[in-house]
């Protein structure tokens, strides 16, 4: 069922195979290798077509200064910033409450609420572009903040209640039963003997949603226009002025862009990859 | 250079008499509130529409100016919701059919008046574009000039000068090609760039008005006087004139083929002069032509885009709106803001003085002297949206098989027959 493992396929393969993994990685990395050269070069590399070769002068004071000093950069950051971190406390709040719910209490419709949540995943979220738009503008929440955050909350709701409602079933209900023989009441047993429990659980979904969020970009373009509002991720086109794009800016905003997600990634490395598997092998 | 010193002095004689002007209005200080909506969102333009803010508060510091600057993309789907709803006093928008919509809608304000007198003569060579219907419904407040960008150093090389008519832009094209390089550049991917040829060959072939009734509906595609545009335009595809696969390059991808050497010349704005420097292209190597006469029977008219200020029909204070219009095409004003610090386009009040900038100074006399048939603004301004995109469809087509025109020309005929009604 399993591939043999490497060790035990014949020299030959082994020498093939760690040769074609650098070639495949270069190549795999090479649009990202792009634009992280694209970002310390000067613009008039690419009106002269020096898209791969060695920068004609090394930009990267030059560019890097520009997106942080001359340009809304920092702005978009911000926003970037104050429109994540809001969205993973309330949607992992939001789903840890209702995990426990439907994860420990038996009721009727226990089964349906959760296959609600789950169901909620499989609806391509780009269906609900023109309702969701007309509903913001609506509330008075287009091209705000708080109304991106809002959407992201209840649309990543549904996937953390999934995920959190598996894990709090994975753990062992004696916990649970024996608090109660204690006569604790319900929240504290929730407070206190099952959210120390899910700290893996919690610092895996985070990492996930932060990444989610920080990178989408669909919804930061249909829901919020301009600085005071928009996320990084939107906020790049702004080097777009009105005859020519400014790729070496655009390449430089990317990669500061990317940065966030990417630190994200390294220091909380062993939660993300326990993230997502977590939902999935119990 | 004794061009650039009477320019100079004209310059500073007009802002000392408009000075003046201002001193004037200034007895009649402004009051109230002013509620501005504008475009100009890249970082350049939003300094120049901020100072101008500034500079108009302090000639009336009891006005109470609110400048709102929308994202320049985002502006163009707002507009149509702002005019109905809460419009504002002064609005951007731009000349010609683009503003036609909302002239026809009622939603934006004659403002003939403050054209009357002097007004017409120092921005005459935009007067046309401003004028929908016999009259007047904004104010433009910058343009740029279209023509040909070339390689100096490459004409001079094989001993060929600025063309003056068809012929002789053919026989430069022919030695140009003959020395195993390209005459023009070009990046057809986005079509429009496509459209500044057309606008060019059929403006020199059929004359400005007969360009401004073919962008206007009024004549058929399948006219023998179209046809004769794209026979000429032909002449120059058999010519192989164009670099090859052009449809796969953006205008700023078709660029290296001029820096590098393989095409001589592009058909672009001025807005293609600062990434050509940028590349190394200095004023030796790099200079500017009008596009020649073909027909000699027709005046020379220009593309030359422009940008304007409007007053929506539903605005609160229209007085102070006039005033501010007016403020912006002074002359004074008008060096100020497309000096090359600034925008680094052309000023369109012939009062003005233009940047000390070789490919300004030529456009702005070009435009100022050598344009008596008028001045386009585009193709895809020019034309309604929904024709300009076929059309442009059709040239790109066009340029690739130039066999098959009669059947594009057919489908552009059936898009006019829809389109306007």
């Amino acid at each position: 069922m399993f591939p043999t493992p490497l060790e035990k396929r014949p020299p030959a393969a082994r020498t093939m195979y760690q040769a074609v993994l650098p070639l495949a990685l270069v190549v795999w990395l090479l649009p990202l290798l792009a634009v992280a050269i694209f970002s310390i070069k000067p613009g008039a590399d690419f009106t002269n077509a020096n898209y791969w070769g060695v920068p004609s002068s090394f930009d990267f004071v030059d560019n890097y200064g520009q997106v942080f000093f001359n340009s809304d950069m920092p702005r978009y950051l911000l926003n970037s910033f104050t429109i994540t971190i809001p969205t993973v406390i309330g949607a992992v709040a939001l789903s840890a409450m209702a995990g426990f719910a439907l994860g420990i209490y038996r009721f009727k419709a226990n089964i349906w609420i959760f296959f609600m949540f789950v169901a909620g995943n499989f609806v391509p979220f780009q269906i609900l572009m023109v309702p969701v738009r007309d509903l913001t503008l609506d509330m008075g929440l287009y091209n705000t903040k708080t109304g991106l955050v809002l959407f992201h909350v209840a649309f990543q709701t549904g996937f953390c209640t999934l995920f959190m409602r598996n894990f709090i079933r994975a753990l062992p209900f004696e916990l649970i039963e024996a608090a109660r023989v204690e006569g604790i009441s319900e929240i504290r047993i929730f407070w206190y003997v099952v959210l120390p429990l899910m700290k893996p659980a919690l610092a895996a979904l985070s990492v996930l949603i932060f990444t989610f969020i920080w990178n989408d970009y669909f919804w930061a373009v249909v829901l919020t226009q301009g600085p005071e509002s928009q996320p990084v991720t939107a906020g790049i086109t702004a080097f777009n002025s009105e005859f020519r794009a400014m790729y070496h800016l655009m390449s430089a905003g990317s990669i500061v862009a990317a940065l966030p997600p990417v630190a994200m990634f390294f220091l909380m490395q062993k939660h993300f990859i326990a993230g997502l598997t977590l939902g999935a092998v119990k | 250079m004794t061009s650039l010193k009477s320019k100079l002095l004209a310059a500073i004689a007009g802002s000392t008499m408009l000075a003046g002007a201002a001193f004037a209005d200034g007895h009649a200080k402004l009051s109230g509130d002013l509620v501005i909506f504008s475009d100009m969102s890249n970082p350049a333009p939003r300094a120049v529409m901020e100072g101008m803010v500034d500079r108009f508060g302090e000639m009336h510091p009891d006005l109470n100016i609110e400048l709102t600057i929308i994202d320049r993309e985002a502006y163009k789907t707002q507009i149509r919701n702002f005019l109905t709803a809460e419009a504002p006093d002064v609005a951007n928008w731009y000349a010609a059919n683009r503003m036609r919509p909302y002239v026809d809608a009622g939603l934006f304000e004659d403002v003939s008046d403050i054209w009357e007198g002097t007004l017409s003569e120092e921005l005459a060579s935009t007067k046309g574009a401003m004028t929908l219907d016999g009259k007047q419904w904004g104010v433009p407040y910058t343009y740029y000039q279209w023509g040909v960008y070339y390689r100096k150093d490459i004409y001079e090389e094989l001993g060929l000068s600025e063309p003056n008519n068809w012929e002789e832009f053919k026989a430069n094209c022919q030695a140009i090609l003959d020395a195993d390089k390209k005459c023009f550049t070009l990046g057809s991917k986005f079509l429009w760039t496509a459209a500044g040829w057309f606008d060019y060959l059929n403006m020199r072939t059929n004359g400005y008005d007969f360009h401004a009734a073919l962008t206007n509906g009024e004549v058929e595609w399948t006219d023998d006087r179209v046809k004769a545009t794209f026979a000429n335009w032909k002449e120059l595809l058999d010519m192989d004139a164009f670099i090859d696969d052009h449809t796969a390059y953006s205008w700023q991808e078709s660029l290296p083929f001029m820096t590098n050497g393989d095409a001589a010349a592009i058909l672009k704005g001025n807005f293609a002069v600062a990434p050509l420097r940028e590349a190394g292209l200095d004023d030796s190597k790099l200079d500017f032509h009008q596009f020649p006469a073909i027909n000699g029977d027709v005046e020379l008219a220009e593309d030359a885009p422009t940008d304007t200020f409007h007053i929506p029909a539903n605005a609160q204070n229209k007085d102070n709106a006039r005033a501010f219009l007016k403020f912006v095409t002074s002359a004074e004003n008008q060096t100020l803001i497309n000096a090359g610090d600034a925008l680094g386009q052309l000023p369109v009040n012939n009062q003005s003085s233009v940047d000390d900038d070789k490919f300004l100074q030529e456009g702005f006399e070009m435009l100022s002297s050598n344009s008596p048939g008028g001045v386009a603004q585009f193709f895809d301004r020019d034309a309604p949206a929904e024709m300009a995109k076929v059309a442009m469809e059709g040239f790109q087509e066009f340029m690739v098989k130039p066999d098959e025109l009669d059947r594009i020309l057919s489908k552009l005929e059936r898009a006019r027959g829809r389109i306007y009604r």
